[in-house]
């Protein structure tokens, strides 16, 4: 309605208002903490789990280790395994997200500035995208990867996950661009600049906070991602981790203790990054979302 | 990701702001060539002309080389149909978006409306909260493994302490789904949790201080004022809820693998388990078929019928 | 209807006080305006009148009530915020029920209340309306409808009229003042522009940073400003103000100008002062001493013609009739009368030079 409204949000409102009674306090912080709990219990004795041996594991699951099985932990971390699928990961996501990034930006740019016959109805091809997931047509997906001898290969994943992510990503980059005020095309052509010119100069430079949330949540989703790994690659040397941690658990079946310790490994990153990087992350993911 | 790929279907009208821009005629078709084909060639070659083959597969019983050759028209679907696990699949898949709307976005606004009230620590909440959301669904399923685990896990831990049995309730068919949906929950509810605030935060404060002055209790001004205007939020949050539902996969393999004897079946562990699992690219195609139709239909539906005035 | 008092108010957030020791006396059906730059705690005092700003100290007394303790309802309060605050999901006249139907009133009393109060507000046709169909002035009558309707004891306005075009304040300001004038509710009204606190208030209060300046009728303040702030801020163009030292009972400026004013006997000889003139008090012709200046800008408004003159080395606005023959360039001659001429203590700012109320 008006720009001076003031935010709902309490922690981004300016003033304090009226502050809360005490059995008001108590009672939001209690039940706050309960649903932390619930949230936390279930990470925190599978970090602590890493450490126990599997006896005390089982009659111990909540409290510290008796003894600090540290070797659990530094076994996997000079294990060669370990190393080798978080590389696997970041390989195949930081592809992804370069891929994705440059495809959707580019046509994208087509989209939002370039008027020619057939365009909406281009756009809507690519919307159609976003309206199944890629587990639908896994298995002609499969046999596609396969006539094109890219089984076994990172591009096999890699490629199907650019795809299916492009849909999302072009209307992002393109409700952006058409965000930018007109007036930046007018100058530049005044200037002497053709379009590409301008994508290069101009746009790329002012959609970094787009290029961030098209970016993040196509790494989360590539660094997350389990079907499309599994379906395509056979060779454990090229498992991301979430296909690693299926392989350990198979091979370790009932010693949980190791198992949570792997677990517990692969998720730090996870978890570091999200803490390190709260807002983009948090505001890549939900943006994606609601637009 | 698909999941939340699914919501922006806000179609462009091609008539909204297209006003003619650029260097003009001339120049255009160069970009045009240039920029638009790898996009769309990458886009037809692994997701449309996938989908296609997928219809035409359907039709045939195909172990996935040389070419299909044996044609059983609608043998496939009536299979499908005949499977007590895909109606297993079909049910659970209602359950979850059951779930979602009845206990997952309730709790999700009620945590909501309590992290942006002024106390301390309120964003090391939303931060916790969000965390299941951030960790990718594998992990998260093999976790609650673990915590389910009959022998070594935390509910066994609690059973044991309260000198019970402990339960099995992964290996429990009456018991297990319900054992997931726990799961689906915890995982979930922090992104729809996040959703609700951004939709909090476009609230006018200055309108629930007129209600205040208005006399309306905290219950009045929550029912009548705030949730009103956050309508459309919950027709997003519940769109989410429903498209990611049908994804679900990831969770459920470390969780369950679909069983015991297919109550935990979703459609995509379904389509796996018999599909590709046993290399029957005509089944599985046939499977894909259904999903894809299930979820154009919901999301098209959807969009059209709650979501029109968005 | 009530009056209302502040007595010995504070608000603190934490160690940092924003407001201290205001006290103020509203009789029943006085119009007050509380004027102030932004930040001096206008609206953060109206809130804690409002009940939606806890009270550091002090208490506000409703009535004969005192109300520090009391949820906004039940002080009996209707507020119209600065950017309206309707509820966008209903209609005009829901709008306006919305606390009637609250506090359980029957279907035809509220009906009745409406009914009343559109009709007073002219919202007779745009009832079915939601707000966002609304213009930016229906918008304003809507939410002071919604505040009629309840009858309260007081009426709180926070700077309402800022969101609106200068043709619309104009007019609405005048709608107000009516609809005072009909409904005789104590009011208390914020706002940063000091014109709409003149035009409309039977007392205004000016406050800076938290500290009340002045209280007193809107040509009290224009004649007699307690302080350089309140001289400064009452007025426009602003007041113009001289450094300058008390010599032989005249303020005489550093580049020699010398100012005659009355009340000299209350000042010390040396004493360092500010000496205040309205744009407005300079005059064309007189007697005695005159000041001249070279004319830099000119800004014609039709009737009036502010000059920007050089005039003891700085820039000093005077208005002159529109109907004068003006131009940058020029050399003015002006002349000041005693009774018009401000004299400040330069150290504290309290004025000390008599510049009485009624024109003798």
């Amino acid at each position: 309605m008006t720009d001076t409204a003031t935010p709902i949000d309490a922690a981004i409102a300016p003033s304090s208002g009226r502050s809360l009674g005490i059995k008001t306090k108590t009672y939001l912080y209690a039940a706050l903490l309960i649903v932390a709990a619930v949230v936390l219990v279930p990470l925190l004795t599978t970090a602590l789990g890493g450490f126990k041996t599997l006896g005390d594991l089982r009659g111990n699951a909540f409290g510290l280790p008796q003894t600090w099985m540290v070797s659990n932990y530094t076994d996997i971390l000079f294990s060669q395994r370990y190393w080798l699928q978080m590389g696997n990961s970041l390989l195949i996501a930081g592809l992804t997200v370069f891929l994705v990034l440059t495809l959707a930006a580019m046509a994208a740019f087509v989209f939002a500035h370039v008027r020619f016959f057939g365009s909406d109805q281009l756009l809507n091809y690519f919307l159609i995208g976003l309206m199944f997931p890629a587990a639908t047509a896994i298995l002609p997906l499969f046999i596609r990867i396969r006539d094109l001898g890219l089984l076994d290969t990172y591009w096999g994943v890699v490629l199907p996950q650019v795809a299916f992510g492009l849909g999302m990503s072009i209307l992002l980059f393109r409700n952006y661009f058409r965000g930018m005020p007109s007036e930046l095309f007018d100058a530049a052509f005044v200037d002497g600049a053709g379009y590409f010119r301008f994508f290069w100069h101009i746009t790329l430079p002012l959609s970094r906070p787009i290029i961030a949330t098209v970016g993040i949540i196509t790494f989360v989703g590539s660094w997350n991602s389990y079907i499309l790994p599994l379906i395509m690659l056979n060779s454990e040397s090229k498992y991301p981790w979430p296909l690693g941690i299926m392989v350990y658990r198979g091979e370790f079946s009932t010693d949980w203790q190791l198992i949570l310790a792997f677990i517990t490994l692969t998720i730090a990153p996870t978890v570091i990054v999200f803490f390190a990087a709260q807002k983009h992350i948090i505001a890549g993911l939900t943006a994606g979302a609601v637009k | 990701m698909s999941q939340l790929a699914s919501s922006a279907l806000s179609l462009p009208t091609g008539k909204t702001r297209m006003r003619r821009r650029g260097v003009g005629n001339r120049g255009k078709w160069p970009v045009i060539v240039l920029f638009l084909p790898p996009a769309l060639l990458l886009f037809t070659l692994f997701v449309i002309l996938p989908m296609g083959e997928a219809a035409w597969y359907s039709f045939f019983n195909w172990n996935g080389y040389g070419l299909p050759d044996q044609w059983v028209g609608w043998k496939n679907y009536e299979l499908i149909f005949r499977q007590s696990a895909f109606r297993n699949a079909l049910v659970n898949n209602g359950l979850i978006i059951v779930v979602s709307i009845c206990i997952q976005i309730p709790l999700a606004l009620w945590l909501a409306t309590m992290v942006t009230k002024h106390i301390k620590g309120a964003l090391v909440f939303r931060l916790i909260f969000f965390l299941p959301y951030v960790l990718a669904d594998v992990a998260a399923g093999m976790i609650w493994r673990f915590v389910y685990d009959g022998e070594f896990g935390l509910v066994a831990n609690v059973a044991r302490f309260f000198g019970q049995a402990p339960p099995f309730w992964l290996a429990d068919k009456d018991v297990a789904f319900y054992a997931v949906l726990a799961v689906i929950v915890w995982k979930y509810f922090g992104f729809h949790m996040m959703l609700f605030i951004a939709g909090l935060q476009a609230i006018d404060k200055s309108v629930l201080e007129a209600a205040d002055i208005d006399g309306a209790t905290g219950w009045q001004k929550f029912t009548r004022v705030t949730l009103p205007l956050l309508g459309s939020t919950v027709r997003l949050s519940v769109f989410f809820a429903v498209v990611g539902s049908l994804q679900l996969f990831d969770m459920i393999m470390p969780l369950t693998g679909g069983g015991p004897s297919n109550s935990t079946q979703t459609l995509v562990t379904f389509l796996y388990s018999f599909g590709v699992m046993r290399m029957q690219v005509g089944f599985g195609s046939a499977v894909g078929v259904v999903l894809f139709i299930i979820c154009v239909t919901l999301a098209f539906s959807y969009k059209r019928v709650f979501m029109k005035n968005d | 209807m009530a009056g209302l008092e502040l007595r010995n108010i504070a608000k603190s957030y934490g160690a940092v006080s924003v407001i201290e020791g205001v006290s103020l006396t509203v009789a029943d059906g006085e119009f007050v305006a509380l004027v102030g730059p932004s930040g001096c705690g206008k609206s953060t005092i109206l809130r804690m009148i409002a009940g939606l700003e806890d009270i550091s100290g002090g208490e506000i007394v409703i009535g004969s009530e005192v109300v520090n303790d009391l949820t906004p309802k039940e002080r009996n309060i209707a507020m119209v915020f600065q950017s309206y605050a309707l509820y966008p999901h209903m209609s005009v006249y829901r709008n306006m029920a919305f606390n009637l139907e609250l506090a359980g009133k029957p279907r035809d009393e509220i009906d009745r209340r409406v009914q009343v109060a559109a009709t007073m507000l002219e919202l007779g046709p745009l009832l079915e309306r939601k707000p966002s169909q609304l213009s930016g002035g229906q918008r304003q009558r809507v939410a002071m409808g919604r505040a009629v309707v309840r009858n309260p004891s007081v009426f709180l306005f926070d700077e309402p009229l800022s969101n609106l075009d200068a043709k619309l304040r104009v007019q609405m300001r005048s709608e107000i003042k009516q609809l005072h004038n009909k409904v005789g509710v104590t009011s208390v009204y914020v706002t940063h522009d000091q014109v709409e606190a003149m035009t409309l208030a039977d007392r205004v209060v000016v406050l800076n940073r938290g500290v009340i300046q002045q209280s007193g009728s809107p040509m009290q303040l224009y004649r007699e400003p307690a302080n350089t702030f309140v001289a400064g801020f009452i007025g426009s163009p602003a007041m113009n103000l001289f450094d300058a030292t008390i010599v032989n009972g005249t303020a005489r400026t550093a580049s020699g100008e010398a100012f005659v004013f009355e009340g000299a006997g209350k000042s010390t000889e040396g004493q360092s002062v500010t000496v205040g003139i309205r744009p407005e008090h300079f005059l064309r012709t007189g007697q005695g001493s005159s000041l001249t200046g070279r004319i830099s800008t000119i800004e014609p408004t039709g009737g009036q013609t502010f000059v920007t003159v050089s005039i003891a080395g700085q820039p000093t606005v005077v208005t002159v009739s529109g109907d004068d023959n003006v131009s940058p360039g020029d050399e003015l001659t002006l002349f000041t009368t005693p009774r018009q001429v401000y004299v400040f203590d330069a150290a504290s700012g309290q004025r000390i030079s008599e510049n009485a109320h009624l024109r003798a």
